[in-house]
């Protein structure tokens, strides 16, 4: 029986519709990402999950109960949960007394309290500094109090929502690695949203696309990012070459697409000849050599570059091969390579790096 | 000139000699309006927090009314407290009309409004965040209505210090259901509406500095609780 | 925590208001030796009364002693005659102290009130400016009050009356003067910004003709004290007629209509009003500051108008129920 289930889920404010038809099952121990453009409705999906929303529509379940049945019942459920808001909130009072609120509110003992409480400051740092009012924390700081606050009442499901959104790289290092300690020392159940894909790849051991109100797609990260099942999907998670083509040969499993102006797509799939189909290659597979090498991959085009943008450690270089082609090279293959624009060169990716995506 | 000068030698004497009388109706102003003050303050935060945590048909008319409440005249509350509490009146029964219990109950209802109203206000100011992360943490509907208080309470002190100042210096009230009784219900105020009336204006300046020194160091106290 | 702070002081201030209030309420004297067998020393023993006895500071000397006498706490309300009559029409008194015969009668057959007792008297006058510019000297009261109309409607900045307007027993007078003479009060009233309603009692009404440097009717002993107080600016200009007889009474409220009402302690407020002890006072207030008594005592009324003796005479009796 999975711990979290939502059923047919609707949800809709001022006529217009959040969330469709969510379908959503969570077992005890997980880690979920949701993973979505601003505006998608994870927030909202959250809350409803949280039980701080009623649903339009549909039903959510907990540990197998109906949530509908009372506010009552949905008042015990919520206190075996925990939300952490996007934004840092932390009350107008001493950092021992934030993290202690969900504790005191339980009626929990007040020695019971100092000790859960202590054990947290020190996990996520702070001990020195229980009795400053949290007010005059930074925005990690805070986040790190609001998660410690939450995980201290050892609630069963953990919804974070963006929990790194609005802070600096070294505060979201720090918060993924408490969160991480919390699934190890823990085991609790954790959903968590984000819009940062690869965050939800490193943290999550199961993926959920929300795109639209609807969840497109769900599965293991690494299938969704390799092996998106919609163009949507593939749009957001970063396969920035997505080729329209009509499948022009099928044997054996391999397939040529193609894609206009004589050239043909070699891929592996299972799409018979005639299909409209897309054909997705990841930018980070791509190839770049100034000439025509021998290699083992089966697509090679030749083109000239049009675009060479530096984006820290990796350089996104953009081609014109007859067709748009984007590529992912290491700052120093740029280097060396000497890519820069009106640049001739030959772009290559294996038939297995390509995934094809039927079109509509 | 002369006679506010003279008036800030009496009320210094006054003071200093502790002259009983003045020591009298001054405790006695302050004790009803504290009284009433406290009353009205159990009264309106917790209905306050009720009011500005539930959605119901008509909450939006009914904060307008309050609002519109905050100007109550008081003459027009003491008339009609008056009528209610006079022994021909519909609560007459209780006996209470002329002393100090029918100015507190008074006071009360003169002062609710702007309490009640300011309270809703100063608890609507909130971040809606807090409530969420409240609700979210486990609180119950009682648990998180004081949390929200705590997070406004420099807001709702604001609105318990104006509902204190009017009780304190409001005359019309006073004056109807208390009949200004010489060693009852004499306060600074309707002392001040009859030595001003009967000509002794030099007393009754006295009287008007008492008031508002009194009136100043309670609201530096209470000041400084909300700076804390 | 700053919630236990706040509670605190919400306590504190609601302990200061009960201590307060305790204070306010403490018995002011010791049991005497005639402690009234019926009451117990808390009791609150409350009356309204025509502004001039108490302007002239008359219960402030009788308060006291009635206090000791009868163990109780006397609350003595200001109001003038109307004002009065309608407390006692509510039950909000236990007696009333009122001059104006004509409103208690009526207050009596209506069965509001019993045990009526006249217990001093003393004379209205018209007050003014030194200057008399409506040359009202020497008149009587109601050819002073055509004068000071005329003069009024053709110079009304100079020519001023100012009126109780509160309904009280002076003003009651004033109203019958103006019909002896012969006008219609409702005229009278808005002929004009010569006429002026105070609205007020009658130590504050003095001080605004005094203000306005006009015309007014009032009681001479009101009229004394606040000269002695204040130095007034206006001088009583006319004094001698019979109209200006001014007796005043005490009424008990009648417990048949408001069961609550203190009857034994109003009976013996009216007793010893009447008692040769306090009339004795009443002959003696004031002489010392003001060289005669501010009030009579009702035996030495012997003019036209005087009650009847038994109205101040006849002791009331104890009231049983029915």
């Amino acid at each position: 029986m999975p711990l979290v289930e939502t059923v047919d889920l609707y949800r809709k404010y001022d006529g217009q519709d959040i969330l469709k038809n969510i379908n959503l099952k969570v077992d005890k121990g997980e880690v979920f990402a949701l993973i979505g453009p601003t505006g998608a409705g994870k927030t909202t999906l959250l809350r409803l999950i949280d039980l701080l929303e009623m649903p339009t529509s549909g039903k959510i379940y907990f540990a197998g109960r109906d949530a509908a049945k009372s506010s009552k019942v949905r008042f015990q459920m919520r206190r075996r949960m925990a939300f952490v808001l996007q934004k840092p909130v932390v009350f107008n009072a001493s950092i021992y007394d934030n993290i202690a609120c969900g504790l005191k509110w339980r009626g929990v003992k007040k020695n019971n309290i100092r000790q859960r409480v202590g054990a947290i400051l020190e996990m996520i740092g702070l001990s020195a500094y229980q009795d400053r009012n949290a007010r005059t924390l930074s925005g990690g700081e805070a986040q790190r109090v609001a998660i410690a606050r939450a995980v201290v009442t050892e609630p069963e499901v953990l919804l974070l929502d963006e929990p790194t959104a609005n802070l600096d790289p070294l505060s979201v290092a720090k918060i993924e690695e408490l969160i991480t300690g919390i699934i190890h020392r823990y085991g609790t159940t954790i959903i968590m949203a984000t819009h940062d894909m690869p965050q939800g790849q490193r943290l999550a051991g199961r993926i959920g696309v929300l795109i639209n109100g609807k969840i497109l797609q769900a599965g293991d990260p690494r299938e969704v990012f390799a092996s998106p099942r919609s163009r949507e999907v593939a749009e957001f998670v970063g396969v920035d070459n997505i080729i329209d083509g009509i499948v022009v040969s099928a044997e054996e499993g391999m397939v040529g697409v193609d894609i206009g102006g004589n050239k043909i797509i070699e891929a592996i799939s299972p799409y018979p000849v005639g299909e409209e189909v897309s054909a997705c290659v990841r930018p980070e597979d791509i190839t770049l050599t100034p000439s025509k090498t021998t290699s083992s991959a089966r697509n090679a085009f030749s083109g000239q570059i049009i675009g060479a943008v530096s984006l820290g450690p990796l350089s996104r270089i953009e081609i014109d091969c007859g067709f748009r082609l984007v590529a992912l090279v290491t700052r120093r293959s740029a280097e060396e390579l000497a890519l820069e624009k009106r640049k001739q060169v030959y772009a290559t990716f294996k038939a297995t790096a390509v995934h094809v995506l039927r079109r509509n | 000139m002369t006679e506010l000068w003279e008036g800030l030698v009496t009320a210094v004497k006054l003071i200093i000699s502790l002259d009983p009388e003045v020591m009298e109706i001054a405790g006695r102003s302050l004790a009803i309006s504290a009284t009433s003050s406290a009353i009205a303050a159990l009264i309106c935060l917790p209905l306050g927090a009720v009011i500005s945590f539930n959605n119901f048909p008509g909450k939006r008319t009914l904060i307008n009314i309050v609002q519109t409440l905050f100007s109550l005249p008081t003459v027009a509350v003491g008339l009609f407290v008056f009528v209610l509490f006079s022994s021909a009146g519909p609560v007459g029964g209780l006996g209470i009309i002329f002393t100090p219990t029918v100015m507190v109950i008074g006071q009360v209802i003169l002062i609710s409004p702007i309490m009640l109203g300011l309270t809703i206000s100063a608890l609507s100011g909130v971040d809606k965040a807090i409530t969420d992360t409240a609700i979210s943490l486990g609180a119950s509907g009682f648990q998180m209505a004081v949390t929200v208080l705590r997070e406004a309470r420099f807001a709702v002190l604001a609105g318990l210090i104006m509902g204190f100042g009017r009780a304190i210096s409001e005359v019309g009230l006073s004056m109807m259901v208390g009949g200004n009784i010489r060693g009852f219900t004499r306060t600074i105020t309707t002392a001040i509406s009859l030595e001003t009336s009967k000509g002794d204006l030099e007393l009754s300046l006295a009287l008007g500095i008492i008031l508002i020194a009194l009136a100043l160091v309670i609201n530096l106290a209470l000041n400084r609780i909300q700076q804390r | 925590m700053k919630r236990n702070i706040v509670v605190s002081i919400l306590a504190g201030l609601i302990v200061i208001g009960l201590l307060a209030g305790m204070v306010g309420c403490a018995p002011t004297a010791p049991p005497s030796e005639a402690q009234y067998p019926l009451h117990d020393p808390l009791v609150r023993f409350r009356i309204a009364t025509t502004t001039s006895l108490y302007d002239t500071g008359l219960w402030y000397h009788l308060e006291p002693i009635f206090e000791e006498l009868a163990n109780v706490e006397m609350d003595i309300i200001y109001a003038g005659t109307g004002i009065a009559l309608e407390y006692g029409r509510r039950g909000d008194v236990d007696a009333i102290i009122v001059h104006d015969r004509a409103r208690e009668d009526e207050f009596i057959e209506e069965g509001y009130g019993i045990n009526r007792r006249n217990f001093a008297y003393n004379f209205f006058l018209i007050a003014g400016p030194d200057s008399d510019p409506a040359g009202i000297m020497g008149s009587t009261a109601t050819e002073a009050f055509e004068k000071i109309y005329d003069g009024g409607i053709n110079d009304p900045d100079t020519v001023k009356f100012v009126s109780r307007g509160d309904d009280s027993g002076t003003h009651a007078k004033e109203k019958l003067i103006w019909s002896q003479a012969g006008f219609d009060y409702e005229e009278v009233r808005n002929s004009g910004k010569w006429y002026v309603e105070a609205g007020k009692g009658m130590g504050p009404t003095l001080l605004m003709a005094d203000e306005m440097q006009s015309y007014v009717l009032a009681d001479i002993s009101t009229f004394l004290a606040y000269n002695l107080k204040s130095g007034l600016g206006i001088a009583p200009v006319v004094e001698e007629d019979p109209i200006f007889l001014n007796v005043y009474a005490a009424i008990a409220i009648n417990p048949e209509r408001y069961p609550k009402t203190k009857i034994d302690i109003a009976n013996k407020l009216i007793n010893w009003l009447i008692s040769p002890e306090v009339q004795g006072i009443i002959g003696t207030y004031g002489e010392a500051e003001y060289g005669r008594s501010l009030f009579f005592p009702i035996a030495g009324c012997d003019m036209p108008g005087c009650p009847p003796v038994e109205d101040y005479t006849l002791p009331v009796p104890e009231y049983t129920a029915e």
